[in-house]
């Protein structure tokens, strides 16, 4: 993958953004004791990347993201999870970006978010071996729709700004 | 129209997740059960699987026969004189246990954690 200087920076403000945001939803009380649902919204970077960057470096920014994120976690574990979870999401997202534009760039976003749900729970039964856990599915389900909807309205505002400074001058990203 | 069809998709998967959740929640919270005969385990049931066994469980010659069905448990038939445990019907809380004393027989919820409330935390 070649990467210009810009663009580089470009990715590497992204993850860094993704990054605080995620350490600072760690800081959020979670009133959902069941694994895997969350709010998610360091997926604001990730969809906005999905509308506005190749397919690469979307998925280098979101693998950064992660490694580094469980990093400050400080729980490898759960980089199983996520890195199946967004393989799925990143994978379907890029598809449905081709057909969903970006002034409807939440409906992406609940796709991606039910479709990252699904993942992780696939990898947990294929992990811990008991299907029963897909009780949890409908919980996922549910609470993908809702977060996905949450961040992907973020992610939209993020792009709509972006695109009102890009028009009038060049210094932030522009596409 | 494009996204009008793809708007009521996203609230299809999030009606589906609320009646699945509900389903799950309703349902008993314990899904193993135990079955103990004069003290002992002698077998253990998933109720989740939702087969639809009948077996006997006997003891000093007078059995009792259990009914699974649907993903419940009672005991359909004694062989004891007072018939409680037939009478007290589906096993529906943890705190309740079916309990046939004549024949020294116990079906109750495992209370044991399962794998995946020992993990989830």
């Amino acid at each position: 993958m070649r990467v210009n200087t810009k663009r580089l920076c470009e990715l590497g403000l992204l993850t860094a953004a993704a990054l605080i945001i995620f350490v600072v939803e760690l800081w959020l009380p979670n009133p959902f004791p069941i694994p895997g649902i969350k709010l998610g919204l360091a997926n604001i970077i990730t969809v906005f990347a999905v509308y506005r960057y190749r397919a690469g470096e979307v998925f280098a920014v979101v693998i950064a993201r992660i490694l580094l994120g469980a990093v400050f976690a400080g729980n490898l574990y759960a980089v199983i999870y996520s890195l199946s979870g967004a393989a799925l999401c990143l994978a379907g997202t890029l598809v449905f970006r081709k057909f969903i534009d970006e002034r409807h760039l939440w409906i992406s976003s609940v796709f991606g978010a039910v479709l990252h749900n699904t993942g992780q729970l696939l990898a947990a039964v294929l992990l811990l071996g008991t299907p029963q856990i897909l009780l949890y599915w409908p919980f996922l389900l549910l609470s993908g729709c809702l977060s996905g909807f949450f961040t992907g309205l973020c992610a939209q505002l993020v792009a709509k700004r972006l695109k009102i400074v890009s028009d009038n001058s060049h210094t932030i990203i522009l596409k | 129209m494009k996204y009008k069809v793809l708007v009521l998709i996203c609230v299809l998967l999030a009606l589906l997740g609320a009646v699945g959740s509900a389903l799950v929640l309703l349902s008993p919270s314990g899904r193993r059960v135990n079955i103990i005969s004069d003290g002992k385990l002698v077998r253990q049931i998933d109720l989740s699987s939702r087969e639809n066994t009948s077996f006997k469980v006997s003891f000093k010659g007078r059995t009792n026969t259990v009914e699974v069905k649907d993903g419940k448990i009672r005991v359909s038939d004694a062989d004891c004189p007072d018939k409680t445990c037939v009478k007290s019907g589906w096993l529906s809380s943890s705190a309740m246990p079916i309990v046939c004393l004549p024949n020294r027989l116990v079906i109750e919820f495992s209370d044991e954690e399962s794998e995946v409330d020992a993990l989830a935390r």
